[in-house]
């Protein structure tokens, strides 16, 4: 990825997905960062019909943090993960009827694996987000998707 | 790394409001209770080693939008 300002403000952001135009407000806010890219705070949340039903979670800060994403309840319809009291405080105590939820799509030796375990939880009011960890997921870590067709 | 002899019962403190208490020794184990503010997380570390190894193989590789076409037009057949 790399970017550069565009004109009216917006910054383009080249992604694996093509470049997309985003704006200032767009910008969602990891405290945290992510597992593995600790170093990174800030992600857009991409969509393009072409991606649908897929998601772009994508760091405007570095080109490696770049992640495929799919809500897990397209998974999963009645997938429910419960948040716990330092979720909440981390996501600046969310409406959680508002919550954005994206699994991280894992595409290696021809297999798709969503993490349906350790999903990341975007609070829209505030522009926050956490990946959760729960330590008991019922849930699998690497949940094939082609177990849905 | 710092290093502390503690007995059952005693702790240390981190930073602000972080506990760290044994409870309890065993011959090859160790219960520790951890207090800890509402916002800080706290986790087993190998199970912040498991999710970021998945977040790391996750990271888009090359090739991905090929893929990505065939797994979209994949969902949408199965649509």
């Amino acid at each position: 990825m790399s970017r550069h300002s565009a004109p009216g403000g917006d910054t383009r952001v080249e992604t694996a997905f093509g470049s997309f135009d985003v704006t200032a407000d767009q910008v969602i806010t990891f405290p945290a960062g992510l597992p593995g890219f600790e170093e990174c705070h800030r992600f857009v949340v991409l969509s393009s019909r072409e991606l649908e039903p897929f998601k772009c979670l994508q760091s405007v800060e570095g080109p490696t943090a770049s992640f495929l994403a799919v809500d897990p309840r397209r998974a999963f319809t009645d997938y429910r993960c419960a948040l716990s009291d330092v979720d909440r405080a981390r996501l600046g105590a969310p409406d959680e009827a508002t919550l954005v939820w994206l699994a991280v799509v894992t595409v290696l030796d021809g297999q798709t694996l969503v993490n349906l375990r350790a999903p990341i939880v975007v609070n829209p009011t505030r522009m926050l987000g956490y990946q959760l960890m729960p330590s008991n997921s019922l849930y699998p870590l690497r949940f094939e998707l082609t177990q849905l067709f | 790394m710092l290093v502390f002899t503690r007995r059952r019962n005693e702790a240390i403190i981190v930073a602000d409001g972080i506990e760290i208490r044994v409870l309890r020794v065993s011959k090859d184990a160790v219960r520790l209770g951890v207090t800890a503010p509402a916002d800080v997380p706290v986790h087993r570390q190998e199970v912040y080693d498991q999710i970021r190894e998945e977040n790391r193989r996750a990271a888009a590789p090359p090739g991905m939008p090929l893929t990505l076409a065939l797994l979209t037009k994949a969902m949408d057949d199965a649509s």
